[in-house]
């Protein structure tokens, strides 16, 4: 080589690498330290506990409900949202009508893709108070407007949505699938699109029903973007934070009726903030990340396969 | 494992369609398959999806035109007066300000972000060294921690910063602009990093060859050939930094009464509800919303090629 | 590849973080910062006065000072009156002056960064925990502001001129830190002009109340609305049941997070007086999934006709209240056996200025907080916050009460004994439990007596 390349190495990554260790890693390596003392986040920790934060917290019940939720969230927002975005991607792409010009979208389909793709752009905070309008407890709400209107109940007995035990995590699930679908469509759909029509018309030609296209020729096609849409959107179940915390009830961090909607990072922020339990905090902060992390390994374990060729 | 009717109609649908078809004359069809049905049925669930979606912004943009009284009524009550007495009342709580200094931070920290990222992506995919799966994988796992637990020890060192470097530190673009870029590498790094792998190898070389020094290489001709790459992973970052919100409300605060205010769209947003909260004006809060969507959904729309094609791009790796 | 979306998208989830500060009644989250600066550095000596009679603290008028406002329920315009005389009394001085809904956000960094206002108003969803700032000796002792003269009559100290109570709800440890500037009262409020048209009289007893929600609900009107994705305004109600009916020592040993102390009958048998509005469907549909916001204009609009609050009400209210809407409070209604009087109510002083220990012009704070304990500034505030301040007798003869503040002064003059429960500032996390089990009581998923059995656990959890 004529061409050095050791200096070019170095001098690509020193600026990334130094900023990143400096604002990113050393700040979370902190929270590490954290999680072994009785830090109470005001001020500096006073002695250092070892794993009793840890012990405590797989005795607390509101961890373990926690845990639970976004266990539950973990399966279903990735799973509800997948599956409705492949559906219309495939009726995008492939739903139309089919006639002498082959296998094609539907018509509009570019305005769907438009519509749906738009509550991505939105801001989380937008999305919590639009939510918070539509969920409101009273007629007031659009979402009690629509099954007062449809004689669903009446005005005396509106539904309660957010603040029901049952159905509230449910209903913030409802908003980020509501407001994830779109991606993932317009994902899936490229990914589609990239599949050659003869493909489809060979398979139909040959007799292949539509639906059997779909599980024989596009699902496997479209297996490394789903994988990779699992992951994202796992990622977004562990959180869910801003969600559940402002449209949920409950005075601090929201989390109810009664533990209800907990979620890992409800419960954090509550003992960070407000019971000043820094350390304890932390600690769940460093079960969450080995949660995030082991669920990471695993799917880039199972989703390394070997790249279909065209 | 939920079921959940939504998700599964989804395939049942297909059986469905194609359980029709046998009653269906064949005959004239080229494919044996009910396109009819089908269409019929991908039209009725698309246009329901696309009823929920626009639905609830047309139902915030009405409300801004409401009053207290009319939001409280009914969800189905129409504006009695169509003035936008609440839009310069949320207008005065200073959106415009807000937009202003998320303009000026996202135009430094994507720029940095594009040229910081792909650098080090570029190294880390293309060159073997020792250490090289180490950082990279360091890279990726920044991306798994909950950043809410960063954010204490991250702001007494931006405190810190700044007591050394003034412009660096608290309330300041530039160290905003530090952080978002910082927290913006995980991703960027990752993702490019795959990319520049799938780039072909053959063009590099013959720069190379040619006495292209390995700068040069990658920013005249790496650079380039990624550009698709480049662009998409640009627009994931542009929706991701437009949206921060803790970060810039742990960072951007004012040190004394007459610092000047630099809150970034998302905190101003959130404090316009608060406001509302204390004021009990309804249309206020709604009229904020709509301000903050619009400017948006404008950008959006002039740019849904560009972020389609992006995506696109992305799974043509 | 996949989506980078999604990965941003969870980041900013968490960096939303503070929205629910908005939501909720947590302190920011940098409030967990507080004082970590400070604990290296001792807290500066308490002041003395060094002073003459007319200027007990030495207040250069060179010195700028720094004011901080929390603008919530009763705006900033009072503040900047004040600071007008201020900026009179001693020419020259350059007052800046912020409002804000964010306090710890916005002085968080300030105590850290060691250069905090001169004094703050230290209120609302974000305010600073209080008992943290003087762990971190960030506050001044305002001891010596208490035996300061009071400027409308020099002869007396401040001390004396304080309605009782409001030097103990700014004690922490022994010594006061906070001059808490508003007296509020809790218990129901009610349009009187509502009562009157529809020719309703205003219940004495829980038994009348309970009657009257029903003659109420057969009008049409829904009886009973409150905050309910708030649960600590349901409280208002059932705390004050509880102390009238067990007395002053009940309040305290509850306070106390005495475990005991919730097996006392009073408990049970108050809370199951309120769980009649429950069972008889007294609540306005929809409010126990309310914010604050959504129900009190439900209220406003006349669909309700009881709501819980504290006396800001009125004023936080004032854009949405109709014109002849003639709002009045209500002591909690008596219940049979009561050990306090029926017009004993929860009233406390709020609102805390504090004055940091570490600030540039420590004199110039304590000076604004004297000059703020005048008739003239007291009735400055009544006018433009429509609330009663600590000061006694400090309202003008020719200020105009609202009719709101008017009843609730009158309830306070007619009020035999005042309690206050502390549990939502200094016990959080169990105060967090008994309003989740209120919350389901009010939705009806719990019984009285297991509301008794949580908050009992829930004592647990004392600090």
């Amino acid at each position: 080589m004529r061409h050095r390349k050791t200096p070019f190495i170095f001098g690509f990554l020193v600026v990334p690498v130094v900023l990143y260790i400096f604002l990113v890693i050393w700040p979370y390596a902190q929270t590490f330290g954290y999680s072994l003392t009785d830090w109470p986040g005001a001020a500096p920790p006073r002695k250092f506990v070892g794993l009793d934060n840890y012990v405590a917290l797989f005795k607390d019940s509101a961890f373990l409900s926690a845990l639970q939720h976004n266990l539950l969230l973990l399966i279903v927002l990735p799973l509800v949202t997948i599956l409705l975005a492949l559906f219309f991607a495939f009726m995008l792409n492939v739903g139309g009508k089919s006639g002498t010009g082959g296998v094609q979208g539907v018509r509009g389909s570019a305005f769907y893709k438009v519509v749906f793709f738009f509550p991505q752009v939105l801001s989380v905070a937008i999305l919590s108070m639009l939510f918070q309008g539509m969920y409101r407890t009273d007629k007031g709400g659009l979402l009690n407007g629509i099954v007062i209107a449809l004689g669903l109940t009446d005005e005396q007995h509106p539904w309660d949505w957010t603040t029901n035990p049952t159905f509230g995590l449910w209903c913030v699930m409802a908003v980020l699938i509501w407001s994830s679908v779109g991606f993932y469509l317009v994902l899936f759909s490229a990914a589609m699109q990239s599949i050659p029509k003869d493909i489809y018309e060979a398979a139909m030609l040959d007799g292949a029903k539509r639906g059997t296209t779909f599980f024989k020729i596009t699902l496997p096609l479209l297996w490394e973007s789903i994988q990779t849409a699992w992951v994202y959107l796992a990622i977004v179940a562990m959180d869910a934070f801003a969600l559940v915390s402002t449209m949920t009830p409950g005075s601090y961090y929201g989390g109810g009726p009664d533990h209800h909607s907990e979620i890992m990072a409800t419960l954090l922020m509550r003992n960070f903030i407000t019971f000043g339990k820094a350390g304890y905090a932390c600690a769940m902060g460093v079960v969450i990340f080995f949660i995030t992390l082991v669920l990471s390994v695993v799917s880039l374990r199972v989703s390394r396969r070997d790249k279909i060729e065209f | 494992m939920s079921t959940n009717t939504d998700a599964t109609t989804g395939i049942p649908a297909q059986r469905a369609s194609t359980a029709d078809k046998p009653r269906k004359p064949g005959k004239e069809q080229r494919f044996a398959d009910g396109g009819g049905v089908l269409n019929v049925f991908s039209h009725g669930f698309l246009a329901l999806w696309a009823v929920l979606i626009i639905g609830p912004l047309v139902w915030i943009i009405l409300g801004s035109f409401k009053n207290n009284k009319e939001i409280g009524d009914s969800a189905w009550s129409w504006p009695s007066h169509w003035g936008f007495g609440a839009f310069s009342r949320a207008w005065d709580k200073g959106i415009g300000d807000f937009f202003l200094n998320t303009l000026i931070v996202l135009a430094g920290s994507l720029t940095l972000t594009m040229l910081l990222g792909s650098m080090a992506a570029y190294v880390l995919a293309r060159y073997e060294f020792r250490g090289n799966r180490i950082i990279f994988y360091f890279f990726v796992a920044g991306a798994m921690f909950p950043v809410y637990l960063a954010l204490v020890p991250l702001f007494f060192m931006m405190k810190n910063l700044g007591t050394v470097i003034p412009w660096l530190g608290l309330n300041q673009y530039a160290g905003l602009i530090l952080v978002y870029t910082a927290y913006s590498l995980p991703f960027t790094v990752f993702f490019l990093h795959s990319f520049f792998r799938s780039l072909p190898s053959a063009v590099h070389e013959a720069a190379m060859i040619d006495g292209c020094s390995h700068t040069r290489a990658f920013f005249q001709v790496m650079v380039p050939m990624a550009k698709s790459g480049l662009i998409s992973v640009f627009i994931f970052n542009v929706l991701g930094q437009w949206n921060q919100y803790l970060l810039p409300l742990t960072l951007m605060q004012q040190k004394s009464s007459s610092d000047p205010d630099h809150s970034m769209l998302a905190q101003g947003l959130m404090n316009l509800a608060q406001q509302s909260g204390y004021a009990s004006d309804f249309p206020g809060l709604f009229a904020g919303m709509t301000i903050a969507m619009l400017p948006v959904l404008v950008v959006y729309l002039s740019f849904q090629r560009q972020v389609q094609a992006g995506l696109t791009s992305a799974t043509l790796k | 590849m996949g989506s980078a979306t999604e990965y941003n998208r969870r980041d900013l989830f968490k960096r939303a973080a503070a929205i629910t500060v908005l939501a909720a009644g947590g302190t920011s989250l940098l409030a967990a910062c507080a004082g970590g600066s400070g604990s290296g550095d001792s807290a500066s000596a308490s002041p003395t006065l060094g002073g003459d009679n007319k200027n007990p603290f030495g207040v250069k008028a060179t010195d700028k000072l720094d004011v901080v406002i929390f603008t919530g329920g009763y705006g900033d315009d009072y503040a900047k009156q004040f600071e007008e005389s201020y900026k009179k009394a001693y020419a020259g001085a350059v007052v800046s002056h912020l409002g804000t809904q964010e306090i710890s956000g916005k002085l968080q960094p300030r105590f850290n960064a060691g250069s905090p206002p001169d004094v703050f108003d230290n209120s609302g969803a974000q305010a600073m925990k209080a008992d943290v700032l003087v762990g971190a000796d960030q506050l001044t002792d305002l001891t010596v502001l208490l035996d300061a003269p009071y400027l409308d009559d020099p002869t007396k100290k401040i001390r004396d001129v304080l309605l009782p109570g409001t030097i103990e709800a700014g004690t922490i440890n022994g010594k006061m830190y906070s001059l808490s500037y508003v007296y509020t009262v809790f218990g129901l409020w009610y349009s009187a002009k509502l009562f009157k048209d529809k020719g309703w009289a205003v219940p004495k007893t829980w038994d009348e109340f309970i009657t009257l929600c029903g003659t109420i609900k057969a009008a049409g009107v829904s009886p009973f609305a409150h905050q309910g994705k708030y649960p600590y305004y349901a409280n208002y109600v059932i705390l004050s049941m509880i102390a009238k009916q067990g007395g002053q020592d009940l309040v305290k040993r509850l306070n106390a997070c005495e475990a005991a102390a919730w097996d006392d009958p009073a408990v049970l048998k108050a809370v199951t007086a309120f769980y009649q509005i429950m069972e008889k469907d007294y609540l306005l549909p929809g409010t126990n999934g309310m914010t604050h916001t959504e129900s009190q204009t439900a209220w406003c609009q006349g669909k309700a006709a009881f709501i819980p609050s504290g006396s800001w009400l009125e004023n936080e209210m004032l854009a949405a209240t109709p014109a002849d809407f003639d709002m009045a409070f209500l002591p909690i209604p008596a219940l049979a056996g009561d050990k306090l009087a029926a017009t004993s109510l929860w009233a406390g002083a709020g609102e805390p200025f504090m004055v940091p220990s570490k600030a540039a012009n420590k004199a110039g704070g304590l000076e604004f907080l004297r000059m703020m304990l005048t008739k003239e500034s007291s009735s400055t505030f009544v006018k433009a916050a429509n609330s009663l301040t600590v000061l006694k007798d400090g309202v003008n003869p020719d200020v105009q009460l609202k009719p709101g503040t008017k009843s609730s002064a009158a309830a306070i003059k007619a009020a035999e004994a005042t309690f206050s429960f502390t549990l939502q500032e200094l016990q959080t996390a169990a105060d967090a439990e008994i309003q989740n089990a209120t919350n389901e009581l009010v939705n009806k998923r719990i019984s009285p007596a297991d509301w008794v059995a949580r908050g009992k656990a829930a004592t647990s959890k004392k600090v």
